[in-house]
């Protein structure tokens, strides 16, 4: 007997869908009511510099899938940083002292030695939901909003996102936007900017209304608005690409109420240390590049991003990973990345005495010339039943380098660019 | 604006030429490995993302950029 | 020569094999087997862990054994006799049997009638032993207003059988517990297993060094190009084939495949054919209903772009 058939159905097509229901439903029919559970990724992380910050994190993440393709997803991370952060000044051959930035006490740092402030001690909770759902035909729509509190810090956003799918879901295209709303309100209120650090005796009854002097206030705000424009497309069985371009623009305090900028005299010796300033408003644009691709041995993650922003800083990312499967279901995965950025166009490693303030200035590193590198291994295992436990550990390496100002004076016999290490270990338990 | 227009045009480019690339639903076997998704571990992304944030002068790229935090 | 015999009981009821799992080492790993749905069933897994191989083929065993148990037609006590049984009046179903039933439907509609799970009924006609025992046109006539799936209602909760009809998982069972064997074990663990029930053979993960699955197939034509082996990397491959149940009259062969609309056996279908589909489901669907276009059937799969192979 033959198929009726005035146009042929494509029989790999039907049966393809046919099963879908039948070997996807079943499972789930199996062990009772399975699409109703939680699925959960746990992590620790332990970050430490030498000699410098530490942190440790802990993030408690569900997500749960309802007919239909709707996502909730849930997230809470803890936080707490501890440990010494350079606050901007230069080295010096000889010890110098320096203010607390809540005006309470005064700490003094070695000769020879990046001036670091200690006083960071901070726990933060950070609570994140998103809600994903199909719309329409071939269109998925996405809401979310976070929220994080920290002593002096708060933060609020929200998000939104629509893809829509072509080309039978090869080709996925999408816009998104968010926007932030930040509130920083630092203990010892908001330094003038390029007011000089007040160095006395915090005990000294004086002191407190001359610091009073140099504060301009006790809160501030930043405002963060962001559009991404997403392009997801499979190449082949093996590899998917992703392209991204991202416009971000901030405005508000932008400025890091902790950070000094050494005023040198002629022979490099610091007579003042003044509270940095930098603009109060920010765009960045941002170009990324990823391809997955599914080699015999393994898969391969390779990414580039390109940044530029009107602070003049381009940066450069590149991240690779390899992940191998062993027979028995654990996995390996090595990690490489290379980071390098230019300097913000008013980072500055000091300023002059005898020269005119810039309308900005900073002399912290993160935002001047750096290179870093990361490299890093994951191991993990699958734990009966769909559970998973991974081990991470990593190794930052952060060069800061010079921006091109000439070191003079004792400045030559002291170390500008101070280089940073960092190991980073985590654990990670999904079930 | 010249490199706006540069991508406006690959990313014509890239829809338009989209139709002849990619796979027919059976052929996802591999595509639908949990390794092969884009963002593969979103809790290591997670965190790295924060870390970056804190000690460099970038962020986002991959998805939306805000720390959501004072570390920077 | 004409010669008159009774029909002939299914051997199944000879000497069922108790129910337990043999582990056997090989070179890279283990062979786990077992006895199922009148099968010799073998599950092979790479791996180094004895115990894990053994708790896996502990899992395809009972899920085997478990829809044997629920879909046999030969099993007294099987969901499937219940159904049978009490044709005429509604029984409760589950989720996983509703999928089934939705599956077949697809195949019903597919096969434009031909691929019929209410078939079965017509072997009360048929008795394909070898020998000349063809039944009168009037019998099979008889046999046909119980045939039939448009005939069928069901639902997600209930499944409705006109009395007399019977329902037959056969040409669906033992490629159902293939792919529930191979989705089960993928959730375990990530190893490459290859699962064999009687012929009907799956694969999954990637195998060490990218070797792909090496399964020897007793096909002559393989033989004619020396290369007695299939190799199968991630997948499945389901054989449908007459090589045994026939009849034998007046020099013509009648295939055990039967037209479901006439009742009567498909004209020159191939002995056998083996069809590669990403699920044995599919594949064991595919071919049998290659079968049922007789002379047709390569053409069929070539134009359906379906990789097979066949014996004529």
């Amino acid at each position: 007997m033959q198929l009726i058939n005035k146009k042929k159905p494509n029989l790999k097509a039907l049966l393809t869908t046919a099963t879908c229901a039948l070997l996807g439903g079943t499972a789930q029919a199996a062990t009772a009511n399975a699409e109703e559970t939680w699925n959960f990724d746990t992590a620790f992380m332990h970050y430490a510099e030498t000699d410098r910050v530490t942190a440790t994190e802990l993030i408690i993440a569900g997500k749960k899938t309802f007919a239909n393709d709707k996502i909730l997803s849930l997230k809470l991370t803890f936080d707490t940083l501890s440990g010494a952060s350079a606050n901007g000044a230069v080295a010096q051959p000889t010890p110098q002292t320096f203010t607390r930035p809540s005006g309470n006490g005064q700490y003094t740092i070695e000769g020879g030695n990046t001036p670091l402030d200690d006083t960071f001690q901070d726990t933060r909770v950070q609570f994140t939901g998103q809600w994903t759902q199909p719309l329409w035909k071939d269109y998925t729509v996405s809401v979310g909003g976070n929220l994080s509190k920290e002593y002096d810090y708060t933060s609020a956003s929200i998000n939104g996102n629509i893809a829509k799918d072509f080309n039978n879901k090869n080709t996925t295209f999408s816009i998104g936007t968010a926007y932030a709303f930040d509130s920083i309100e630092p203990e010892g209120g908001l330094p003038k900017p390029f007011s000089a650090m007040l160095i006395g005796d915090s005990n000294s009854p004086s002191f407190e209304s001359e610091f009073n002097e140099t504060r301009i206030g006790q809160d501030e705000t930043k405002s963060t608005f962001d559009v991404l424009f997403g392009l997801t497309q499979v190449i082949n069985r093996n590899m998917i690409v992703q392209l991204n371009y991202s416009f971000s623009t901030a405005s508000g305090y932008l400025t890091d109420p902790f950070k000094v900028i050494s005023s040198v005299n002629s022979n490099g010796e610091a007579q003042e240390y003044l509270h940095e300033h930098r603009p109060d408003e920010r765009t960045k644009h941002s170009f990324f590049g990823q391809t997955k691709y599914h080699l015999d041995s393994g898969v391969l993650d390779a990414s580039y991003r390109y940044m530029t922003d009107d602070w003049e800083i381009e940066s450069h990312t590149f991240d690779l990973r390899y992940l191998v499967p062993f027979s028995n279901g654990h996995y390996i995965e090595p990690h490489v990345r290379m980071y390098t950025q230019t300097a913000a166009e008013f980072y500055q490693p000091f300023i002059k005495e005898d020269d005119s303030l810039p309308s900005f200035a900073s002399a912290d590193y993160r935002i001047g010339e750096l290179d870093s590198y990361t490299v890093g291994l994951k191991y993990g295992m699958p734990i009966g039943n769909g559970n998973e436990l991974s081990f991470r550990l990593e190794y930052y390496h952060q060069a800061p380098k010079s921006n091109g100002t000439e070191a003079f004076g004792v400045l030559n016999d002291v170390e500008l660019y101070e280089p940073i290490n960092a190991i980073v270990a985590q654990v990670t338990y999904s079930f | 604006m010249h490199k706006y227009n540069i991508l406006l045009v690959i990313s014509i480019m890239a829809l338009s030429g989209c139709s002849s690339l990619g796979v027919q639903p059976w052929e996802r076997d591999l595509l639908a490995k949990k390794e092969m998704a884009l963002t593969s571990s979103p809790i290591d992304a997670a965190l790295d993302d924060h870390i970056y944030f804190s000690k460099e002068a970038t962020s986002g790229g991959r998805s939306f950029g805000g720390g959501g935090c004072g570390c920077n | 020569m004409s010669k008159k015999s009774g029909p002939k009981k299914p051997s199944l009821n000879k000497a069922i094999p108790k129910r337990k799992v043999q582990c056997i080492s090989r070179e890279d790993g283990f062979t786990l087997s077992f006895f199922s749905m009148a099968s010799l069933c073998e599950v092979l897994i790479d791996t180094d862990d004895k115990a894990l191989a053994i708790k896996m083929g502990d899992i395809a065993a009972n899920e085997a054994w478990r829809i044997e148990d629920k879909y046999s037609r030969y099993d007294k006590n099987s969901l499937c006799s219940k159904i049978n049984a009490d044709a005429g009046s509604s029984v409760e179903i589950d989720e996983e049997t509703y999928q089934l039933f939705q599956f077949v439907q697809q195949c019903y509609d597919m096969s434009d009638g031909a691929f019929d799970i209410t078939s079965g009924v017509l072997r009360k006609a048929w008795f394909f032993d070898g020998s000349d025992n063809v039944p009168s046109k009037n019998a099979v006539n008889a046999l046909l207003g119980l045939v039939g799936w448009h005939h069928v209602e069901y639902s997600a909760a209930h499944i409705l059988l006109k009395q007399g009809m019977e329902i037959d998982f056969g040409g669906l069972g033992k490629e159902y517990a293939v792919d529930r064997t191979v989705l089960l074990l993928s959730e375990i663990a990530n190893v490459p297993v290859l699962v064999n029930y009687g012929g009907d053979i799956a694969a999954s993960g990637n195998r060490k060094n990218n070797q792909p699955w090496q399964i020897g197939i007793d096909h002559p034509s393989f033989e004619k190009n020396s290369s007695p082996h299939v190799t199968l990397k991630n997948g499945a491959i389901a054989t449908s084939g007459d090589a045994n149940r026939f009849l034998l009259k007046d020099g013509h062969r009648y295939s055990h495949i039967l037209n479901v609309k006439t009742g009567w056996p498909v004209e020159t279908p191939p002995n056998s054919i083996t069809v590669a589909a990403p699920k044995c489901i599919q594949a064991g669907f595919l071919a049998t209903l290659a079968l049922l276009q007789g002379v047709d059937a390569e053409e069929f799969l070539s134009e359906q772009d379906i990789l097979h192979w066949s014996i004529r």
